[in-house]
């Protein structure tokens, strides 16, 4: 028969406790795993597959994320579908091609990249010769005319090739195989493969040289998967290690091999596949990064209050709105499986989680005096 | 082949305004009748034009459905009914009756006073089109006439919106109307049985949004409204009066609660008398399926919410006040706006859509300095706040009504075209059906494939499976004989001999004789021999038999030699047989 009404549902913790902050959420049609990339100001490309069909869309953020706070007049909250196309396999890894109103994806079957055209249908697809790998490729693109494209899913199979040819310009020279769990551009030319056990490989693809292999943090578990993210910054180029049982750890990238700072990151370890984890620093904001993948919710923490001894490390804040979302399915618990900071507005992030839903939200830092 | 016209009526490509008409087994239904409010001239009506170029609309129309009050799907029913003319049954739901002729009032009132229009419909003419008003209960089939029929289902949306099942003959069409897929606290989800229409015909206004949750919008309104107590100010939410109303009072009970909070929350009287009345007709309306916790509750046992007196607008401090009319044009609202709109530490917090001409309308649109009666100039400082919380179905709405209703044809009215083309593949993908976004004025025809039942008799049916092979399979239909007798509304399929008899008739067969010149010198015993010898080689597989009265069977058919008289060596050969299904033809070579 019909829905009854309730009434019940009364508002939880997470409701009256953190209205401060702002927050949109919508679920989407029927998805199960969704991706995001923010790929200009206004607009995020997410992408979710569920047993019948796979699809990606392009989304205009709702108006009122840019609006005045003081207007608040009839800004919209909602997200508006510009642009949607159907893919065959599921899209586990998705990057803007800057400069271009094109998407990469990768299935996680196959090392095969999709290339698409916002805006238009699937303009093909190109690929690589090289052996299936199950977590699939990660991809790196940075602003170049023409436009070029990194990927690679073991670093033995690291590559820079040109969009529209599939011209390969560049292969990384490793020693080993392993999986990437990153893949970074820091400069124009300049990037960091990172493998799931822990070492990185900097290399820079204008020269043939071997590249710069930096080991596994110290006294790393050889079963834990570690996970990678360098930030760009003015004057030092920082590189934060996230393991599979919540130790970070952060180094410069101009001396790899040295931690300057660690720390033990309360997330609520889990048995972790290679791509549930994201660890990202912010863009716009000095010393924060943001976690997600162990749980239900997204953390940010300070890593300036990291020390070089190891200690626990409390977060400065962190984002339960996916927990509440929606009734666990099953008594499944939510995963939250991807996030992305806003590039310009320094304190917005968005999150997908597995039950579909996709927030967009503004946190506050409630430890500090004033917001 | 049959089938069914849909067009959306109005000019250009605006939304805000519906009015479809549906041609189904030679009826004519006129499936809301909504007033643009963007528009002042008579560009806010549907070109009726379409139905007839002159004269009145009763003899082109069978019936007109009402989905719910809203004025975008009732407002130009008084100017329709009235003033260019139809007399005809206007169906409706109870609460949707009792609440539309006060919504087209409260709108003719703004038109006409505030506006000073005049080609518009009067007091009267409301009174008298709500007379032709014939009300509906849920999930009731209600007979137009002999042939069509109609049912209406829960749509949530508004209270009283519904959902029509229009049916005529073997086809049928649903309307949304507007309505919720995610239920709300005071309205259900809408909700439709697996009734497989030929078409389902939805709004899709919304259909390339993705709506923000209502939590986030909740969490929005409890932050606005804590951000004015905490500073001191004074909030007022203007409402229409039962629904929203309520759904926000127990979310800042609750609110109230949890936090701890001092600052009073009244509700004014108008409210109360109103939404007693609403609530009245609510319970009838929702008794049905909607969950007793509800019902049992009385509307006004708050704990924080107090009933409201005009003296208190005037006390210091924070409060928060719900007064009615809801775009804040007259009466108690309007009053405790003007009293609040000189502080900056106050808000006003506007949960709908205002009409044009009204105040809540051009503070909305940012206007600060309003002129009111007498001349006197009223400034603006308080903060202006806007809070849809109107469910509309988007995308994943549509597709999850379609999953309930399973119709064999979709069709999506009042949508943006260019942008609904990846809805339109989504919806044929995942369905398999036919998605059709007719433009406005522009007519959809959808075929369909009524299915006719036909009885058969027990003698036939045994009499094909005694055939043997395959049992029927709906994928690889088998062909069988029989006689179709149509008697008085009955369709009935028998054996030939038994129609025979039905109609009493004797069976004729017919016999088909042909010769065939042979040269042959032998006897014609001889000659028949060789006949029998060849055909027994070439004619492999059937039966072919040399009778002792000096004939050959081939089958059924009779072969017999003559010789001709001029000529002994001529033969003849005589061919005679029933025709039955299989052709047959004569094999014979020179020899």
């Amino acid at each position: 028969g019909p829905n009854p009404i309730y009434i019940t549902d009364m508002l939880t913790p997470w409701d009256i406790v953190n209205i401060e902050y702002l927050c949109f959420h919508f679920l989407t049609f029927v998805c199960l795993f969704v991706c995001l990339f923010v790929c200009v100001f206004t607009a995020v490309c997410v992408a979710g597959y569920a047993p019948s069909h796979n699809e990606i869309l392009e989304l205009r953020l709702p108006l009122k994320l840019f609006a005045d706070e003081n207007k608040g007049l009839c800004a919209e909250r909602d997200f508006k579908v510009a642009h949607g196309g159907f893919t065959d396999g599921p899209v586990r890894c998705l990057k803007h091609v800057p400069g271009t109103r094109c998407v990469v994806t990768n299935d996680g079957r196959s090392s095969d990249l999709q290339l698409w055209d916002l805006g238009g249908d699937d303009s093909g697809t190109f690929h690589q010769e090289s052996e299936r790998v199950e977590s699939g490729s990660r991809i790196a693109a940075r602003l170049s005319s023409p436009p070029r494209v990194l990927h690679g899913a073991r670093s033995s199979d690291v590559r820079l090739s040109e969009l529209t040819s599939g011209r390969t310009l560049y292969t990384l020279e490793a020693d080993s195989a392993d999986p990437l769990t990153s893949l970074q551009f820091v400069s124009d030319s300049v990037f960091l493969a990172g493998c799931c056990n822990g070492s990185v490989y900097v290399a820079d693809t204008r020269t043939p040289d071997a590249p710069q292999l930096s080991p596994p943090p110290a006294s790393s578990a050889s079963s834990a998967l570690w996970w990678t993210d360098a930030s760009e910054g003015l004057s030092t180029c920082r590189l934060v290690r996230l393991s599979s049982s919540g130790r970070a750890v952060m180094s410069d990238l101009r001396k790899l091999g040295g931690a300057v700072s660690q720390a033990q990151l309360e997330v609520q370890s889990r048995r972790c596949d290679l791509g549930d984890v994201t660890v990202s620093w912010a863009p716009a904001l000095d010393d924060c990064v943001a976690v997600s993948g162990f749980s239900g919710v997204v953390q940010i923490f300070d890593t300036s209050l990291w020390r070089s001894e190891l200690q626990e490390a409390r977060p400065l804040f962190v984002h339960r709105g996916h927990t509440v979302s929606s009734p666990p399915e099953d008594g499944v618990p939510v995963l939250v499986t991807h996030h992305v900071w806003h590039p310009e507005l320094p304190r917005t992030l968005l999150s997908a989680a597995s039950d579909g839903s996709v927030h967009v939200w503004d946190w506050v830092n409630q430890s500090a005096a004033s917001s | 082949m049959p089938e069914i016209k849909v067009t959306p009526l109005g000019a250009g490509q605006d939304v805000g305004r519906s009015c479809i008409l549906v041609s189904i087994g030679g009826k004519n239904i006129m499936l809301d009748c909504g007033m643009h409010m963007g528009y002042n001239d008579d560009r806010r009506f549907p070109d009726f034009s379409y139905i007839t170029q002159n004269g009145r609309l009763t003899e082109f129309l069978d019936c007109v459905i009402i989905s719910h009050f809203h004025l975008d799907h009732c407002g130009a029913l008084p100017f329709m009914s009235e003033m260019v003319g139809y007399d005809g049954p206007i169906y409706m739901t109870h609460p949707t009756k009792a609440i539309c002729p006060i919504l087209l009032e409260d709108f003719r009132k703004i038109t006409v006073d505030k506006k000073g229009e005049t080609n518009f419909f009067t007091s009267q003419m409301i009174k008298d089109c709500m007379k032709k008003v014939v009300p509906l209960n849920l999930h009731q089939t209600v007979q137009v006439d002999d042939e069509l029929e109609i049912k209406a289902y829960y749509a949530g949306h508004v209270l009283g919106a519904a959902m029509v099942h229009i049916k005529v003959g073997s086809e049928s069409v649903v309307y949304t109307g507007d309505y919720n897929m995610t239920p709300d606290r005071h309205l259900g989800a809408a909700w439709i049985d697996k009734c497989r229409p030929d078409i389902l015909i939805s709004e899709s206004t919304y259909a390339t949004t993705i709506r923000d949750s209502k939590r986030c919008r909740e969490r929005d309104f409890l932050k606005k409204v804590h951000e004015s107590i905490e500073r001191g100010g004074k909030v007022l939410i203007p409402v229409f009066a039962l629904g929203r109303a309520q759904e926000l009072c127990i979310l800042l009970e609750t609110f109230w609660e949890r936090m701890n909070l001092k600052a009073p929350i009244y509700f004014s009287t108008g409210l109360t008398e109103k939404a007693n009345h609403y609530y009245k007709l609510f319970i009838t309306w929702t008794n049905q399926k909607i969950r007793k916790t509800f019902v049992q509750r009385n509307m006004f046992e708050f704990k924080h919410i107090k009933p409201f007196d005009r003296s208190y607008a005037d006390n210091p401090g924070p409060m928060v006040v719900f007064a009615t009319p809801g775009m804040l044009h007259a009466g108690q609202s309007l009053q405790i706006f003007k009293k609040w709109a000189g502080n900056e530490k106050n808000m006003v917090i506007m949960p709908g859509y205002c009409v044009q001409g009204t105040i809540g309308h051009k503070i909305l649109n940012g206007q600060r300095k309003l002129e009111m009666e007498g001349r006197a100039t009223l400034d603006v400082k308080l903060q202006v706040e806007y809070m849809s919380f109107s469910a509309h179905a988007d995308a994943k709405g549509i597709m999850q009504l379609i999953r309930m209703a399973e119709p064999r044809n979709m069709l999506l009215v009042h949508g943006e075209g260019a942008k609904m083309v990846f809805l339109k593949g989504k919806i044929e993908q995942e369905f398999s059906i036919d998605c059709y976004m007719p433009a406005n004025g522009e007519t959809a025809t959808v075929t369909t494939n009524p299915s006719v039942p036909v009885d058969i008799s027990l003698n036939l049916l045994k009499r094909e499976m005694a055939l043997g092979g395959p049992l029927p399979d709906p994928k690889k239909p088998r062909t069988m004989h029989g006689t179709l007798i149509m008697k008085e509304n009955s369709l009935k399929l028998v054996s030939s001999e038994q129609a025979l008899k039905e109609l009493g008739l004797n069976e004729h067969q017919l016999r088909f004789t042909c010769r065939v010149q042979l040269q042959d010198p032998h006897s014609d015993t001889d000659t028949l021999h060789r006949v029998y010898t060849h055909l027994k080689s070439v004619l492999k597989g059937y039966t072919i038999q040399h009778l002792p009265d000096g004939t050959v069977m081939v089958e059924s058919i009779v072969i017999k030699v003559s010789s001709s008289a001029e000529d002994p060596n001529t033969k003849v050969l005589l061919l005679s047989g029933v025709i039955r299904t299989r052709t047959w033809g004569v094999f014979f070579q020179p020899c």
